[in-house]
């Protein structure tokens, strides 16, 4: 039974003018129900300075100068430029080279092997650069293509490094003298780890429902309390969803991202409890919350084993895939680049980017979140995981419960209609 | 964490007299690491960790773990005890802090 | 669309027969008699082998141990690690420990597992810390003081783009 406040909350969303069915959402009008630190908020400074929110121990860096999901966010891929060499300048391989692995930039080795035994773990989304001075590239050439490879590969997934003042000049020139030194024979690999393109791949973390595997599961289980816990309001999860989260909520999951006409918006779970909670018990349950995400758990735990079915195929689905998949594909951040670059099978997808394998979104890869972070001791669902990835492209996140973001979530979570839910996964 | 403590069991669902059996536990718990300043030097406090596991069958003790900081947070551990007769099979932590968790399984043949 | 197998949490729990016990959180008891040295000791792993196991040979175990751990783990914090001999364990004679060391770590020793015959057979398992790539040990001590050993190099990876 729903209380009066929701259904005038449903009916003043309406008043105000939500999208029609084919209008692209206005995602501007979506107040979001995230923690502070989820929100993509950033602050001014009374000196200036901007400052960005983020999670604990994120990066506070603003990178507003780069462009976004935002679907108001209309500025364009930075022009491509062509540059001459600076004149005078001498390159020292050995500064070359200490930028060439150097974390805090690229590191060029997160895409590219080099010879060295302290070169770990290099990925394999770039070329082998190991005999690259053979092939007599000019310096012009090679300085080029660091400071703007678009000049030279118009589709490369390269970022445009001097571009977007990631290395200076200087440094380019460094850099350009070391990969000069890139000569060959090529030594034989006495490790076949080494190499990205011989590494074995990843075994993973086991059984992810095992609860004496996943710690994980039992965070989840936990939620159960609070699924037949009274809010302020004086109901419950349980008093409307009676029978057990698991037997309440069997199938529900499966469904969603999914358009939800009350909001007017595609919603996740998670986009869906911070408003429906507070709407039906009172208790807030803010996106990115514990809370929140352990209820999203329980909730799409009791769709275990049963198939992925978002509806793709309802005009509206429809308009909404074809916006996730503009996201998808859509050059953001510092680094100029896609999800797709790393992400589709015929770009990154299933190489090494340093020292892990990049996931096929083919294969799909929703159906695993929220997932069991081994190396934050923590639970991840897929909104921090986006906001993750974009922190290292140098693009400011969105808000975790953004439109865009519930989109490029439907957009994904195709590729795993069919394929049995398995909450929650167990992941570096 | 106030799941700290919180204790998984896993035995095999059937179990013959004799068996070997394997058994899989874990235990939400910090597992605090050693912090140093930034001179490198260690932090000295009371750091809270689990010592030692003890693992009893029978009222008996089959199996124990001498454990360090190098034990993961929320750990797992595996080990084997012989089913001989039906009876409690218990997994003891015990931390730095004094503090002791529990989990037990009723060991049934059939 | 046909349901593949619906397999609920709690429908799993049953086939594998887990058994979820709610924790007893006693604080202490009576206090543990104390250990005569910590078995962690911020040392060198030479050090660690000195004082643990002083100048006592140590044979090749790579026909009887299996170790069984990632050769690349994905992060230091969480390394899965089991360790099985093939050994028999009778009253007569027994695996009695099984050591777990990893040479790089700044605390080398990193569990003592103590068997007894009534173990059954010489199998343990737990998640370790690793703090950079370097070697892991598992060192058996049998009833009789015979000391066997065996190692492997474990590369601990990083991501190509701060993730």
């Amino acid at each position: 039974m729903r209380s009066s406040g929701t259904r005038w909350l449903s009916l003043a969303l309406l008043a105000v003018g939500c999208a029609t069915a084919a209008d692209r959402p206005d995602a501007s009008r979506w107040t979001s129900r995230a923690i502070p630190e989820a929100r993509g908020d950033i602050r001014t400074e009374p000196d200036g300075r901007r400052v960005a929110l983020r999670y604990r121990g994120w990066t506070t860096h603003d990178f507003g100068r780069f462009r976004t999901y935002a679907y108001d966010d209309t500025r364009p891929e930075p022009p491509v430029q062509r540059v001459e060499m600076p004149a005078g300048l001498v390159g020292d391989p050995g500064r070359g080279r200490a930028l060439f692995l150097n974390r805090t930039k690229g590191p060029c080795t997160g895409c590219h092997l080099v010879p060295g035994a302290d070169v770990w773990p290099a990925g394999s989304v770039g070329p082998d650069l190991s005999t690259l001075a053979d092939r007599k590239l000019s310096d012009a050439y090679l300085y080029q293509q660091l400071w703007d490879p678009r000049v030279v590969f118009p589709k490369t997934v390269m970022p445009p490094w001097g571009l977007q003042g990631v290395f200076t000049p200087d440094e380019l020139v460094h850099l350009v003298a070391y990969l000069q030194t890139l000569r060959g024979p090529a030594v034989a690999e006495s490790d076949p780890d080494r190499n990205p393109f011989t590494r074995r791949k990843p075994v993973g973390f086991g059984d992810n429902l095992d609860p004496t595997n996943n710690p994980g599961v039992l965070r989840a289980e936990a939620a159960e309390g609070l699924w037949s816990a009274a809010g302020p309001s004086g109901t419950s999860c349980a008093g409307c969803h009676p029978g057990g989260a698991d037997k309440a909520m069997r199938g529900v999951a499966t469904r969603y991202p999914r358009h939800v006409a009350a909001y007017g918006r595609v919603m996740a779970i998670e986009d869906f409890l911070s408003v429906h909670g507070p709407g039906t018990t009172g208790r807030p349950l803010p996106v990115e919350s514990a809370q929140n995400v352990d209820l999203t758990m329980l909730i799409k735990m009791a769709s275990n084993g049963l198939p992925v079915a978002v509806d793709t195929t309802s005009a509206r689905a429809q308009a909404a895939l074809a916006r996730g998949r503009a996201s998808f594909e859509k050059r953001v951040g510092e680094r100029n680049h896609a999800c797709a670059d790393c992400h589709r099978p015929d770009r990154g997808a299933s190489k090494f980017l340093g020292g892990r394998f990049l996931g096929d979104v083919t294969a799909g890869l929703t159906r695993h979140f929220p997932t069991w972070r081994t190396s934050l001791t923590d639970v991840w669902d897929l909104r921090r995981r986006f906001q993750w990835c974009m922190t290292p492209l140098g693009m400011n996140m969105l808000a975790a419960d953004a439109v865009e973001y519930a989109e490029l979530e439907l957009y994904l979570t195709q590729f795993d209609n069919g394929k049995p839910m398995s909450v929650p996964g167990i992941r570096h | 964490m106030s799941d700290i403590g919180k204790v998984r069991l896993r035995v095999p669902s059937s179990i013959k007299a004799g068996d070997v059996v394997r058994v899989r536990c874990l235990v939400i718990h910090p597992m605090e690491r050693i912090e140093r300043d930034k001179a490198g030097k260690i932090i000295d406090k009371k750091y809270r960790y689990i010592d030692k596991v003890t693992v009893t069958y029978l009222g008996k003790t089959v199996v124990s773990f001498d454990t360090t900081q190098n034990i993961s947070e929320n750990p797992f551990f595996a080990f084997t005890f012989r089913a001989t007769d039906p009876g409690k099979l218990a997994v003891t932590f015990h931390d730095t802090h004094g503090a002791t968790y529990e989990g037990t399984a009723d060991i049934a043949f059939g | 669309m046909a349901e593949v197998q619906g397999l609920t949490r709690r429908a799993m729990l049953g086939t594998l027969g887990a058994v979820g016990v709610a924790a007893a959180t006693a604080v202490t008891l009576a206090p543990r008699a104390a250990t005569a040295q910590a078995l962690g000791q911020n040392e060198s792993v030479d050090a660690a082998l000195k004082r643990v196991f002083g100048s006592r040979a140590m044979k090749d175990g790579s026909g009887m141990i299996k170790l069984d751990i990632p050769l690349i783990a994905e992060n230091g914090a969480v390394v899965p690690v089991s360790v099985e001999v093939n050994a028999p364990m009778t009253p007569q004679g027994y695996v009695k420990h099984i050591y777990v060391i990893a040479d790089k770590n700044r605390i080398p020793i990193v569990t003592r597992a103590v068997l007894t015959p009534e173990s059954g057979q010489a199998y343990v398992g737990a998640n370790i810390r690793l703090g950079e790539t370097g070697d892991v040990r598992a060192i058996v001590e049998q009833s009789d003081g015979t000391l066997l050993q065996v190692k492997r190099e474990v590369k601990v990876t990083v991501g190509g783009c701060g993730g």
